[in-house]
């Protein structure tokens, strides 16, 4: 047993570890079979177990069978020992199998010191022809649990077949994760393996890189105002709880210019993504901005809140979110809303998107239904209007993000809190989207339940709104100000 | 449980319910958080009280006459905007009235992800298990499944999402993996020594054992309900329609009757050997398997393992390939519907 492998008792229950030695482990079954209560056995081998792992290897080194199992009974004995003086109860119940335990040792011991002399020599002839034979070592220590595993792996092709490189890690002894691998659900090319875990790899001056090949580039993190924030239930209820920790992802485009991404634009290309790490660094716009290339980088980091939500609405369940720029992270792509649709981001924006999306959300635990595009969120309270930013207002690709389609889904804005939109509105997005289709039916339906018109509907919707957003602590002087709508923006945030 | 109008049925945690431990005052708890089910055992491991609740809900649109309806006939539910929610057992009787499917929080194993109300839900149907705790930081220990290629880092978000819930009641949530539970459940004798293999509605877990140490989980993404969707499909009957038949009337020793059952047999039979072939594949890559000599049993549970004659066509599929170690018995769990919940109330009362 390994060191990683003892620890948490939730890590105990469920994480795969190396079994422990036959001999180790025969020895703890005799013991055991005296213990009838599961709950004292278990108690008992799992107290045993993390015993055994401090000394296995030592216990390994002694070259006689008996003297082994006679060592692995003593440890087990130790270990029952230590789980009765606890209790009474179990002192009494497994007082025959420690007693018969005792025996078994006192009599290895009285053995042992009998033929120490031949142990001894026993030992130094083997020490002996090691040293004279190097190449034997491996296969004499073949015998033990550690140098089996240590064969398996430096043995293993370095090659795996093509037909099982879906589905099988590569071999470790231990680690962090010894779960199964995630395959992709993606497209062909996506193939290969990737850690259903992740973690931190590996770090340089100005880059982290995690387990599932995300690279982070860290030299323009700057640290914002701290995230503190509370939710909203929908009946209006301000909930107590501050919250410090961001709960959602919000995608963006960078609304920036593009060069072409072909041979000739490199310097074009190189000083425009520049501009813009420069620029949403100095406004902290964003948490993350993934460049066309597939470069992740962190701006405001992850305890900060970044101005990029303006006065976005979500709600998820019975929670509504009015300070997005504090309980979402702000992801944007390198890309432009242009002509009624996000230009198409490249495979590399894509891949890196999705690794960055499912680090943060298992960093943060962040629900499939809290990563959604600003498109969706955002709004304008003055004017009551929902688009008021179009960024990802259509064509994220949620499916291959491996998150549920979001543009299905009742818009929060609408349904919520009544907003509408205009015929320029309509005449840039061409046709409303489902999500937005079912919100306004919900409304209506309500409207026509409570005999009231529509409109009345909206305006005391959009008064809750205003007053719901009152009762938030005053946002900072950056969002106080309206924002221009995107389509007229030369602001390069999206 | 959130400030939305519920007429539910919350655990108070008093009465029946409440098992005292060895200790006498402790109150730990054993959770089967499945797919289709959701299994709460307490008390001592020697006679552990159970109680169950369906993982489901069915929603119907709101009406005052509805409402009324449901208080009246005291049945479980909340409303949601313009639906009524129906949730736990009472959504299946629904589903049959209105000859449709119920909705469930979860699929595959963890809490699903196209399903917008599959947090709030779970966390009901939680509510009406579990009571507050008594004593802060009680132990509960609750059923995980093993990382199966299709759910990957979806099943870091369902078990934090279920001990957040769990410490907010006042318990230290441990996790434990489904197999595993089976095993601490069913083979204490061996030693903990063996595999445990729990069939559920959304997938099927399997830990192999050695001394209570998982050397291997695995988990294949299907298991009762891919078997009532496969055959609804085929046969155009709802899949909650099938199901009530399957869990009736369904007997895998005898050939198949009519044609739903005669689809039943069949989809059963892909589900048992895509079980032992994926069981196989992942016996042969890792490099963990128990040295023992002796032959490991393996014990079946889950409600999907429950039709008459399972076992033994499992038994004859395990024992057409060969493997790397001897194959003891193959048997039932004791109670297959509450083994899973007992062995992670094993755990729970082993950890000090």
């Amino acid at each position: 047993m390994t060191a990683a492998a003892r620890g948490t008792p939730t890590e105990r229950y469920r994480r795969e570890r190396p079994p422990v030695s036959r001999e180790c482990g025969e020895e703890l079954t005799r013991i055991t079979d005296d213990i009838d209560d599961p709950v004292v056995k278990l108690r008992y081998l799992q107290s045993a177990l993390n015993e055994e792992g401090d000394k296995s290897a030592l216990v390994q080194l002694v070259p006689i069978a008996p003297a082994r199992r006679a060592w692995y009974r003593l440890k087990g004995l130790r270990a029952l020992d230590a789980v009765a003086d606890a209790d009474e109860e179990i002192a009494e119940r497994t007082l025959a199998a420690r007693q018969t335990a005792r025996r078994v040792v006192v009599g290895a011991s009285a053995a042992a010191m009998l033929f120490i002399p031949v142990l001894v020599a026993i030992v130094a002839w083997q020490v002996n022809r090691w040293r004279s034979d190097p190449e034997r070592v491996a296969s004499v220590g073949s015998s033990t649990e550690a140098n089996a595993t240590a064969i398996e792996t430096t043995t293993a092709p370095l090659v795996v077949p093509q037909s099982t490189s879906l589905t099988t890690p590569p071999p470790a002894a231990e680690g962090p994760v010894n779960q199964a691998p995630v395959a992709e659900p993606l497209a062909a090319e996506d193939m290969g393996i990737v850690p259903s875990m992740i973690w931190l790899a590996d770090r340089g001056p100005g880059w982290e890189l995690y387990s599932n090949g995300l690279r982070i580039e860290t030299a323009y993190t700057v640290k914002g105002t701290a995230r503190d924030y509370r939710v909203q239930t929908r009946d209006g209820t301000l909930l107590p709880t501050r919250f410090n920790h961001p709960m959602g992802i919000l995608f963006h485009t960078s609304e920036s210019d593009l060069w072409p991404l072909e041979p000739g634009y490199e310097s074009e290309v190189r000083k425009g993504s520049e501009a813009l790490l420069r620029f949403v660094k100095r406004e902290q716009a964003y948490n993350y901005v993934i460049d066309r290339f597939g470069r992740v980088y962190r701006i405001v980091d992850d305890d900060s809140r970044a101005n990029h939500a303006g006065h976005g609405v979500w709600a998820r369940g019975n929670e509504v979110y009015l300070d997005l720029n504090s309980a979402f992270l702000g992801v944007s792509f390198e890309s432009r809303w242009e002509g009624g649709r996000t230009l198409p981001i490249t495979r590399a924006q894509l891949i890196a998107g999705r690794n960055l999306t499912h680090y943060l959300r298992q960093r943060f635990a962040i629900a499939p239904e809290m990563c959604v595009t600003h498109g969706l969120a955002s709004v304008s309270p003055k004017r009551g209007l929902i688009g008021y930013h179009l960024d990802w207002a259509r064509g994220f690709p949620f499916e291959a993000f491996g998150l549920p389609d979001l543009y299905a889904q009742p818009l929060p804005s609408v349904a919520l809190f009544g907003f509408n939109y205009d015929s320029e509105f309509l005449r840039t997005m061409g046709e409303r989207w489902p999500g937005l289709i079912a919100a306004e039916r919900q409304l209506a339906d309500e409207a026509r339940e409570r005999a009231i018109s529509l409109d009345q509907l909206r305006y005391e919707r959009q008064a809750n709104y205003r007053r719901w957003r009152a009762a938030l602590p005053t946002p900072t002087a950056a969002e106080s100000g309206l924002e221009t709508p995107a389509s007229q923006t030369a602001d390069k945030r999206g | 449980m959130d400030d939305r109008n519920d007429h539910g049925s919350e655990s108070s945690g008093s009465g029946s319910h409440t098992g005292q431990s060895q200790s006498g005052t402790r109150t730990r708890i054993g959770l089967d958080v499945g797919t289709s089910k959701v299994v709460a055992a307490r008390g001592d491991n020697v006679s552990p009280t159970t109680d169950s609740q369906l993982n489901a809900f069915f929603d119907v649109p709101y009406s005052a006459l509805h409402e009324q309806g449901l208080k009246a006939n005291r049945t479980p539910f909340y409303r949601e905007d313009d639906r009524l929610i129906v949730y736990g057992d009472a959504s299946e009787k629904f589903a049959h009235i209105f000859n449709a499917n119920v909705r469930r929080p979860m699929a595959k194993g963890i809490l699903n992800p196209s399903e917008p109300q599959a947090t709030h839900v779970l966390e009901t149907v939680l509510s009406t298990l579990v009571p507050v705790s008594r004593n802060p930081g009680e132990l509960l220990a609750f059923s995980v499944p093993a990382a199966a290629p299709e759910t990957g880092h979806e099943l870091t978000y369902h078990e934090e999402t279920i001990k957040r819930y769990l410490k907010g009641r006042g318990y230290t949530p441990l996790a434990v993996n489904e197999g595993l539970a089976v095993v601490l459940a069913e083979l204490a004798k061996e030693g903990f020594t063996g595999i445990g293999i729990s069939c559920g509605g959304g997938m099927c877990n399997v830990a192999i054992s050695y001394l209570s140490i998982p050397s291997l989980t695995m988990s294949l993404a299907h298991g009762g309900d891919f078997i009532d969707a496969s055959v609804g499909a085929v046969v155009n009957e709802p899949a909650t329609r099938v199901k009530a038949i399957k869990e009736e009337t369904l007997d895998l020793t005898r050939e198949g009757g009519d044609k739903i059952d005669k689809a039943l047999h069949i989809y059963y039979d892909k589900l048992i050997e895509s079980l032992v072939e994926e069981l196989g594949k992942a016996v042969q890559k890792t490099p963990r398997l128990p040295r023992n000599d002796q032959p490991m049993p393996i014990v079946l549970a889950g409600g999907t393992s429950k039709p008459h004659g399972f076992r033994d066509r499992f038994e004859k599929a395990l024992r057409r390939r060969s493997w790397p170690f001897q194959i003891g018995e193959v048997r039932m769990a004791s109670d297959p519907l509450t083994a899973t919940a007992r062995g992670a109330l094993v755990a729970a009362l082993a950890e000090r």
